[in-house]
């Protein structure tokens, strides 16, 4: 009983805070990064039902988010033109997720007869083919320009006309908080927790009576829904949907979100949403190279740690709750160990800048500003300095990482033997 | 019939391969049935069989009258028979006690279910720390299974077997890999749970089986040579050649 | 007559590229369980390579040193990187090359740019060798087909004869047991890792001229490549065989045939007067719905019979 409080006051206390937001950070910018942040932490939680609690890779998901939107601008569409009734705009998400639950329950029948990698490819094969036909059937599509719509449509009740962005924000916000509850409420059902059952161990599952296959189908069906409903909120803030919202490139871009925040914790695809989309934003004009990172970042942490950010941060409870003196003789080997990282990638990130300025800004002239100092790419000795960090970092690296693992393997055991002596 | 589960002719090949021929066999109701065999002779093969894991190539298997030949694994668990593995299978991201409680789930009712809750209900709380204190695991309930000893582990995997409440038992190889003092815990745990229930176990030692068994059945090369008391298979001359003279012990 | 001579030979021509591309990926993911996302990358790779040697040493000498560096490049992403993601799964392999074709494809745009490169067919054999009824037939697109067939007897050979090939042919159906048989297997991984993707750069080296060397040549050729492997069937090059010419062909057919339903209906002397939504359908030409036809037989192939035309292990 007293948990739940403890649970519930949280989200009121997350409610608070959010919904402040928009006062301390009121540029336009702000508002539609925020609102931006809102809807997509719906679809990357949505999208880790599938994931990290079902433990199924789709890069098709992007489906269910577009055509739920499509769905929801030609409604909006009827609306403003009276082809269609009214149909309030706050209750958008539900055509949203009705949509979505309706092709993800189809698509998901089929795909779920298989797993692993086999899963993977029909999930590209379904985004694939959804992607060509926005191109082909312009009637409903659109083609490349996308579909327009303005959501100031109908009565509005107390004055609320959605025009302005603050008035989507908290639209989004209320949607986002009901939305994120609900997924994380179905994580304590006896489907959630079959759900990672069937991850863990699918044959086991079958084993204790559960159909496999059923269970995979229900996370599929759910999590496309509330990925529709994330779609409806995405068409109504930009008043446009185009054939993008169901590409790879949107469905590769949930994945990078989820798996780099940490599929395997409920908080992970939170925390890479509004991470990714924050950095997204401020980066993207700082660099040409922001992709590029990224792509690195998910990389390294498919390679190093697959728990993504969630996960590093989680693998340290067991230590902190055997004792925390543990936990803080970590901190230097792991501070020695993070330093020679950054100094090989401060070295990295050089040379990759400077290969940029050489080749987008026409055989570059002049000077490259990198980390707030200007370097001249034309000559020869900032790419020495960089090249000689990136070696400098690497030969750290070699002696600090070892130390490190020592200190987290004898943690580590410290902990097992805790646990073998209760 | 008092037959818990019963196989008819059954033959199973894997392209040229025959691995089970013709078997026939009959497990009693509550009876401690073992088979044995040496490696090779089709004893997890059978097992995966009955268990729905392999199609059958040709025959008939019956659970309690049923026919179970053509079924999903996850529906010949719903009719009664549970099965453990010889590789140990758990979920070892979950704790313990949540391991034991995915075990009952759908013996309780609860399916597929979204709108009830897992945590808050007494009754399958209870359930499942019974059960947890039957294999002895009460004291590390909330620790992840993949961080158990290897024979906690094993006694976990028969906790889950178990934890469905199908009255038809079948452990593949239960103590495979333990030391004595681990063993004798472990067939005390088997004795116990399987009271009131069917049991088929395959077994390689050979002082598990003789303690354990009320019948024991030799596969040997995909066939059933005998199956009879513990005692008339000791004296058996042909399981002798076959297996127990080259059996050390 | 020769309007279908002609489409068949730009659908061969257009499948024994897509062989180049799949054999490698065949053999790399049959062996290895490894679905290479990147795989196309690699393609653009031998592209963009081939763009800029043979702008200092020609097209010839491209045409062998391109695939043997993305052989190098292969092997290293191999060793170094892939190899320690083995322990985590098929699905983190998975993970990761996609990660991969993320970096290759931002790589090449900072090296290069996001226009497309003059990457263009050698002087010397850009003539029409010959025509039919108005119709050219390229010069070097006959290269280009004796070059693919060629490597094709050539991979042949080499896994037929050779003691190497047939270990590679016994680890595309059974890897377990080559490690058993004392086989160094980290080694023949990255040896067949590196062979895959030089296939893959050949590949680019030829077509990269006349298909245009840009950015996103990776991402329009990649999906087509996968519906291959699996409609020919896993760990089979005679599938992949098969598939490729039978999807290159298809292909080529789909898109010069403005045929739709409704001219079918009004050809057997019936005409429809339907409205809206179905008109659509039926109007639509199967040019139209050329992309989609890979696809479509992909995700069939998966649901019903998903070890492919020819291969013997299920996905």
């Amino acid at each position: 009983m007293i948990n739940f409080f403890k649970s519930f006051s949280t989200w009121i206390i997350i409610a608070v805070i959010a919904a402040i937001l928009p006062l301390i950070f009121d540029s336009s910018f702000s508002l539609t990064l925020l609102s931006k942040m809102g809807v997509l932490i719906i679809f990357t939680v949505a999208y880790n039902m599938l994931l990290g609690q079902g433990g199924m890779l789709s890069f098709g998901h992007a489906i269910y988010f577009g055509l739920a939107g499509y769905a929801s601008i030609h409604i909006l569409n009827g609306i403003g033109e009276e082809t269609l009734p009214y149909f309030p705009t706050v209750l958008f998400p539900f055509i949203g997720a009705i949509v979505g639950l309706f092709f993800g329950s189809l698509v998901g029948y089929v795909s779920t007869r298989r797993a692993g990698t086999a899963f993977a490819m029909i999930s590209l094969g379904f985004c694939e083919m959804v992607t060509a036909m926005t191109l082909i059937f312009v009637i409903f599509f659109n083609g490349e320009d996308g579909i327009q719509t303005d959501r100031m449509v109908g009565p509005e009740p107390f004055g609320i006309t959605f025009g302005p962005q603050i008035e989507i924000y908290y639209l989004i916000l209320f949607w986002c908080l009901v939305a994120v509850a609900l997924m994380y409420i179905i994580t304590k059902t006896p489907f959630g927790r079959m759900s990672n059952a069937v991850r863990d161990n699918p044959e086991r599952a079958a084993f204790i009576g559960y159909s496999v296959r059923r269970v995979r189908w229900q996370a599929f069906a759910l999590s496309s829904m509330f990925a529709g409903a994330a779609g409806s909120l995405h068409a109504l803030n930009y008043e446009h949907i185009g054939f993008e919202s169901v590409s790879v490139v949107q469905s590769g871009a949930v994945l990078f979100m989820a798996f780099i925040g940490g599929a395997g914790h409920f908080l992970g695809p939170i925390v890479g949403a509004i991470g990714l989309t924050y950095l997204d934003s401020t980066l993207a004009d700082v660099t040409e190279a922001w992709l590029l990172y990224l792509g690195l970042t998910f990389s390294g942490i498919v390679m190093f740690a697959p728990g993504g950010l969630a996960g590093l941060i989680v693998m340290h409870g067991p230590i902190a709750r055997t004792d925390k003196k543990l936990l803080i003789s970590l901190i230097k080997p792991y501070c020695l160990a993070i330093s020679s990282v950054i100094t090989g990638l401060i070295g990295l990130i050089g040379i990759i800048e400077m290969l940029y300025f050489r080749s987008l800004i026409s055989k570059g002239e002049g000077e490259v500003v990198i980390f707030w100092t200007e370097f001249n790419a034309n000559g020869i000795m900032s790419w020495l300095i960089f090249i000689a960090l990136i070696l400098v970092g690497i030969f750290l690296s070699k002696k600090t990482f070892p130390l490190a693992k020592e200190s987290w393997d004898h943690a580590i055991s410290v902990v097992k033997t805790e646990i073998s002596n209760e | 019939m008092n037959n818990a589960l019963q196989l008819k002719n059954v033959s199973k090949s894997f392209g040229e391969a025959k691995i089970i021929k013709n078997l026939n066999l009959e497990i009693k109701k509550n009876e401690r049935h073992a088979i044995i065999g040496p490696n090779g002779a089709g004893k997890s093969t059978l097992f995966h069989l009955i268990s729905g894991h392999y199609k059958l190539t040709s025959g008939k298997i019956t659970l309690n009258n049923d026919e179970i030949n053509n079924l999903e694994p996850h529906e010949i668990n719903r009719k009664g028979l549970a099965r453990s593995f010889q590789v140990t299978n758990i979920f070892p991201k979950m704790s313990v006690y949540e391991n034991i409680r995915c075990g009952i789930l759908w013996s309780m009712g609860f399916k597929y279910s979204i709108v009830r809750l897992v945590n808050g209900d007494k009754k399958l709380n209870e359930k499942t720390y019974s059960i947890l204190e039957e294999i002895n695991l009460k004291h590390c309930a909330h620790i992840p299974a993949g961080l158990l000893s290897y024979a906690d582990q094993r006694a976990l995997e028969i906790g889950i077997t178990i934890a469905g409440g199908a009255d038809t038992l079948m452990l593949d190889e239960p103590t495979a890999g333990m030391s004595n003092s681990e063993t004798e815990r472990a067939v005390n745990l088997i004795k116990q749970i399987s009271e009131k229930r069917t049991l088929v176990v395959v077994e390689h030692d050979m002082g598990v089986v003789f303690d354990l068994a009320d019948r024991i059945s030799v596969l040997v090369y995909g066939e059933i040579i005998a199956t009879d008391t513990p005692k008339k298979i000791r004296e058996n001359k042909a399981v002798q050649e076959a297996y127990l003279g080259t059996e050390d012990h | 007559m020769d309007v279908i001579l002609f489409t068949l030979f730009n659908g061969l021509l257009y499948g024994m590229l897509l062989f180049m591309l799949s054999s490698g990926l065949t053999l790399i993911f049959g062996m290895m369980g490894v679905l290479n996302f990147a795989h196309a990358s690699f393609f653009m790779l031998g592209a963009y390579f081939a763009y800029q040697i043979s702008k200092y040493i020609g097209f010839i000498p491209a045409l062998f040193i391109a695939p043997l560096i993305i052989a190098f490049c292969g092997a290293m992403v191999e060793k170094y990187a892939l190899r320690r993601v083995h322990k985590f799964g098929h699905v983190a392999e998975l993970l990761f090359t996609f990660g991969l074709f993320y970096i290759i494809e931002e790589l090449v745009q900072m090296i290069w740019g996001k226009v497309p490169v003059g990457y263009h067919v050698p002087e010397y054999m850009d003539f029409t060798l010959f025509s039919m009824s108005g119709m050219g037939y390229q010069a070097y697109a006959m290269f280009t087909l004796v070059v693919s067939i060629a490597m094709f007897i050539v991979l042949f050979s080499v896994l037929t004869k050779t003691r190497a090939g047939l270990i590679i042919q016994a680890a595309l159906t059974h890897p377990e047991i080559v490690s058993s048989l004392g086989h160094n297997v980290p080694k023949v991984f990255m040896l067949v890792f590196g062979l895959g993707c030089a296939l893959a750069g050949l590949a680019g080296v030829l077509a990269g001229n006349t298909l245009g060397t840009e950015p996103s040549m990776a991402l329009s050729l990649g999906p087509i490549v996968f519906v291959v492997i699996v409609v020919g069937g896993l760990g089979s090059l005679k599938g992949a065989l098969v598939a490729s010419i039978l999807i290159g062909i298809v292909q080529t057919t789909a898109i010069s045939l403005d045929y739709s339903i409704n001219n079918f209906i009004e050809l057997i002397g019936f005409s429809v007067d339907i409205e809206s939504l179905w008109r659509i359908l039926i109007d639509l030409t199967i040019s139209q719905i050329a992309p989609i036809l890979p696809y479509l037989l992909l995700v069939l192939m998966l649901i019903f019979r998903p070890r492919g035309l020819f291969g013997n292990r299920d996905v």
